[in-house]
């Protein structure tokens, strides 16, 4: 295997001191905007990525990549303990996690969870592992048709799967688009959209959205809801930890189910939000103790985790084999990627191989550093926890505002940043989603980049994205997705019958719950 | 007290008239085809159709009384408004006062209010923290990182 040598190589890169020290200190970092209620992995990473400039790309990305695993881990551990969510996506894992913590087996339950994301985030890393240079590959055939296709078809999986209101799915996108236009455009030269605004000619910054978006949208949303935090034993008994994941393989089925849903969600942007409330419902309806979830049962717990991880660590495929993130973290990461001075995309597979499989390479060693990192520190931010929310709140508040400013030394991102905030409370409060939004940021001049080109190329015939198989496959997969909500809200007309007219307004609530 | 509709209706609003700016602000850079082919303004103006499409189709929605809204008829009730608002004032007046203050004295004086104003900490105690505070910034940012965070039009005449 081809792969296989290029992966020892990787090993090479990753285990080496100063590498593992950064996972390090990235893991804690990881784990602290994990527990954090109001930061998460996206505005942890873009926090992180000015200091990264300097750097090595490949270590560059190995601190950012093990913030990210910290973070994935550290959103558990608050769910489990204290039934706060640190991340969005283990909201589902409070469903089973927190009844089991309190019912007296914390450790059982944080073991089970950490036991079970590092068998996600391991399936993810093996599907990269001999995925990622065959998708790349693949890709080297792309022209502007076939990427504008890709784009479209990622836009329109948000759409179809991502669970929210599809057109309120399609607002946050739209104006993610218009909001990446903002500026100069790239393909003729002219400023577009600045409203009369001098300073909006260098465009908006997707940090300062994802600040803005993510940190004070958050913050306000924790805020109006008073917290109830009351504290677990918190103490580690070392041999129930054993004794737990010992148990784990009795669930082989749950865990290689949630990770092939993981899996899927993530190379799609489904992201994992959407995978972790997928996973969580499938194992409700087909476990045979499905009745008893919610009371704590093992694989209410064990559906959840594999999946996130799952989702979140195989959302790095695409971003770097196709130049599409699949999470929002993984579309801070590529802005990253980008300001080093590479070029997400098939050609780092050919160019940059030290990169590609050094960064795979410590996504192994990255996760093992982080389980363990994970069950030594849980005390500690255990303890972090009993600092009140009025002290956490205005510190989360500055390292906002100052993360914004250092962007690009200007007070107006700060101002914008808050804008950012107020938008982030409304669309998190009415069930708008955020991932489109910001995915449109990030990548939303370059498919229409691509798109211009691809008419540019056909002299402006729509016939050029049917003009092949692969192509035509992506473009009508994409148009499929879009349509998908729809055909199912008509099919649901079809039918109705007058009972079930309850039952779809508690799916409903249950699936713009599922959108936080 | 706001209820679920009213803030579904802003957040449309909100929207749609964003919407509406990229869609006039568009016109400007031109939209169709011309010998450079697609026109700079076309792909903004396509987006800011949408957004108003979109927005429209969720303002009737938000006054339509469907189950969903009915289900929820309060978003947001004056305890939380009065907790939102002590958020989020503070860190408004923050924002503000950084051009004349600068980061770090506005960041200091932030916390020190936060804390100390609704005595939530001793005086004593909330300015250790607000030192703290700012202390830990400059250390970080700007001998750690060499990142300069702005000083104030307080300190530049002070000859800082």
């Amino acid at each position: 295997m081809d792969n296989l040598g290029e992966l020892l190589h990787g090993f090479s890169i990753a285990i080496t001191l100063p590498h593992l020290a950064l996972m390090v200190i990235g893991v804690l970092l990881g784990i602290l905007v994990g527990v954090l209620p109001g930061l998460g992995a996206p505005n942890g990473v873009s926090l992180l990525l000015p200091l990264t400039f300097g750097m090595q790309p490949v270590s560059a990305i190995i601190l950012l990549s093990s913030m990210y695993w910290g973070a994935l881990f550290g959103g558990s551990v608050t769910s489990i303990l204290f039934n706060i969510p640190g991340e969005p996506s283990s909201v589902a894992t409070t469903f089973d996690g927190y009844p089991m913590a309190r019912d007296g087996r914390p450790t059982t339950a944080l073991a089970t969870a950490f036991g079970s994301a590092a068998f996600g985030a391991l399936i993810g890393v093996i599907l990269i592992t001999f995925l990622a240079s065959w998708v790349a590959q693949v890709a080297l055939a792309f022209g502007p048709a076939e990427y504008f296709a890709v784009y479209f078809l990622a836009f329109a999986s948000f759409v179809g799967m991502g669970g929210a209101a599809p057109i309120k799915t399609v607002v946050a996108l739209a104006i993610g688009f218009a909001i990446a236009a903002i500026g100069i455009d790239t393909v003729s030269g002219s400023v577009r959209l600045t409203m009369g605004v001098d300073e909006l000619v260098k465009g908006v910054n997707f940090v300062v959205a994802v600040m803005g978006l993510f940190g004070i949208g958050e913050l306000l949303v924790a805020v109006e809801e008073e917290f109830h935090a009351r504290a677990v034993s918190s103490k580690i008994e070392w041999r129930e930890v054993f004794r737990a994941i010992g148990r784990l393989p009795r669930h082989s089925v749950a865990l290689l189910r949630s990770a092939a849903i993981g899996c899927w969600m993530g190379i799609t942007p489904g992201g994992p939000t959407a995978a972790s409330f997928m996973s969580y419902g499938i194992a409700r309806r087909f476990s045979r103790r499905g009745r008893y979830f919610g009371t704590g049962e093992v694989e209410g717990i064990i559906s959840p985790e594999t999946a996130d991880h799952a989702a979140g660590t195989s959302a790095l495929l695409p971003m770097l084999s196709l130049g599409i993130p699949g999470s929002a973290t993984a579309a801070v990461m590529m802005g990253g990627l980008m300001i080093w001075g590479l070029n997400p995309g098939p050609m780092l597979f050919v160019d940059q191989k030290d990169f590609v499989w050094g960064l795979i390479a410590s996504m192994y060693v990255g996760n093992i550093v982080a389980v363990v990192l994970v069950l030594l520190t849980v005390p500690v931010f255990a303890a972090l926890m009993r600092i009140p929310f009025v002290i956490i709140a205005p510190l989360i508040v500055i390292i906002c505002v100052v993360g914004a400013y250092s962007v690009s030394n200007s007070y107006l991102d700060v101002v914008m940043m808050l804008g950012f905030g107020i938008v982030g409370y409304l669309f998190k409060k009415l069930f708008y989603p955020l991932a489109p939004l910001v995915l449109a940021i990030v990548i939303g001049d370059k498919a229409e980049d691509a798109f211009r080109q691809s008419m540019l190329m056909s002299k402006g015939s729509l016939g050029i994205f049917f003009a092949n198989k692969l192509v035509t496959c992506l473009i009508v997969a994409g148009i499929a997705l879009l349509l998908l909500p729809l055909v199912l809200q008509l099919a649901r007309l079809w039918r109705k019958p007058a009972s079930a007219a309850t039952e779809t307004t508690a799916q409903e609530a249950a699936r713009e719950k599922v959108t936080i | 007290m706001i209820s679920r509709r009213a803030l579904e209706l802003a957040t449309a609003v909100l929207t749609g008239s964003f919407g509406m700016a990229v869609v006039v602000s568009s016109l400007d850079n031109g939209i169709g085809w011309s010998s450079a082919g697609v026109d700079a303004g076309t792909f903004p103006f396509l987006t800011g159709t949408i957004i108003v499409l979109g927005s429209l189709y969720n303002l009737v929605r938000g006054v339509m009384p469907a189950a969903t809204l009915a289900s929820v008829p309060i978003a947001i009730t004056s305890i939380e408004l009065r907790r939102l608002a002590g958020l989020f004032v503070p860190a408004a007046i923050f924002v503000a006062a950084i051009p004349l203050a600068g980061m770090y004295v506005a960041s200091a004086l932030y916390i020190f209010a936060v804390l100390a104003i609704p005595r939530q900490q001793s005086v004593p105690r909330a300015l250790g923290m607000a030192a703290a505070t700012a202390l830990a910034l400059y250390v970080v940012f700007e001998r750690m990182f060499q990142v300069s965070l702005p000083h104030g039009a307080l300190a530049a005449a002070f000859g800082f």
